[in-house]
């Protein structure tokens, strides 16, 4: 099979999952301009971090005034879950140049993972591996970049009635349910939404880093408790 | 500010992706290290969700007639059955928009 053909295999397998990516990528462009971004730091920001969730979080954390410290930390602790994605597919990438590396890194989140990594495992000897990762990479930039110029245009042009933030929430919902597949991961849940709920109550400005922090320490201290399989 | 921070993240960010890739990382990771990375995700994004709700208000707790807080639990049902993320943010939304806009507890 040629380079194109893996390419585009990358691309239409990647496309199918822009249902989800670009309405969360018009609501970021929406909250950006509602928080008080201008259009070109909201467009810039989906180029420059080009991960979801922590732009989303971005967003929330600056408009409730949150230090720069503090937004940064958050940036990169929601994000550190590519840090995994990444080491695994140091065994099917590591023999590119440096720049395949630094490009293919850069197009690494979650949906691009989760399509290409299941090609890798399934051909590991396959030619041209790298083409498929970067059709699912740059399907999902280019969504994610149209979506978001989708959303700055809209700008606060929606009805009052449509409470669309709210999605937000109800997308992270439906992110973390099913990684809830163990009793340390109900715990982490139930010990970071508690530790959240007094922070907040006690108007704690880090309450996001201390939740998370006490969530990660009772997942570890709970993790005996999980099934071995 | 906000431009160094914008850039300042996607640097952090595009580093977490490239280092394991750039294969600098020359020995194996400890396993306690990456058993807790497994749990970062549900870690920070527990407390984003809780907020999101706005169960605590001017530091008291709003529940009985959070709208949010009702709507949330039914998208975790959703969620739990189907595990389909677009079924879970249409039912919840809906949920959510009629409650609130026929403010059913008033």
């Amino acid at each position: 099979m040629t380079k194109w053909k893996v390419f585009k295999e990358g691309v239409f397998e990647e496309l199918p999952l822009q249902v989800g990516v670009f309405p969360f990528g018009i609501i970021y462009g929406i909250m950006a301009i509602e928080t008080g971004l201008t259009p070109l730091q909201a467009f810039l920001m989906s180029s420059i971090i080009f991960g979801g969730a922590s732009q989303i979080v971005f967003l929330q954390l600056f408009s409730s005034g949150s230090s720069m410290a503090v937004l940064v930390t958050s940036v990169g602790a929601i994000n550190s879950r590519h840090f995994l994605y990444s080491l695994s597919m140091l065994e099917f990438l590591k023999k590119l140049s440096l720049k395949w590396r630094i490009i293919l890194g850069y197009l690494l989140t979650d949906e691009a993972y989760a399509v290409s990594i299941r090609k890798f495992m399934n051909e590991p000897n396959k030619l041209f591996l790298h083409f498929h990762l970067l059709g699912t990479g740059i399907t999902l930039f280019l969504s994610w970049q149209l979506s978001t110029l989708t959303g700055i245009l809209l700008g606060g042009d929606l009805p009052e009635f449509l409470d669309l933030q709210f999605i937000i929430p109800l997308t992270f919902i439906a992110i973390i349910i099913p990684m809830i597949k163990s009793v340390s991961t109900l715990f982490v849940v139930l010990s970071s939404a508690v530790t959240a709920l007094i922070c907040k109550n006690l108007d704690i400005n880090f309450w996001i880093i201390l939740s998370a922090v006490v969530g990660i320490i009772f997942g570890i201290l709970t993790s005996k408790m999980d099934s071995k399989r | 500010m906000i431009w160094s921070t914008i850039i300042l993240c996607g640097l952090i960010t595009f580093l977490i992706r490239f280092i394991p890739l750039s294969g600098m990382l020359s020995r194996e990771l400890s396993p306690l290290l990456k058993n807790s990375f497994k749990y970062i995700p549900l870690a920070v994004l527990t407390p984003i969700i809780v907020n999101d709700l706005s169960i605590i208000q001017n530091n008291n707790f709003y529940l009985l007639d959070n709208y949010k807080l009702y709507a949330a639990i039914i998208a975790t049902v959703v969620a739990i059955i189907s595990s389909n993320i677009l079924a879970t943010i249409i039912l919840g939304m809906t949920s959510f928009l009629v409650m609130s806009n026929l403010n059913i507890f008033l």
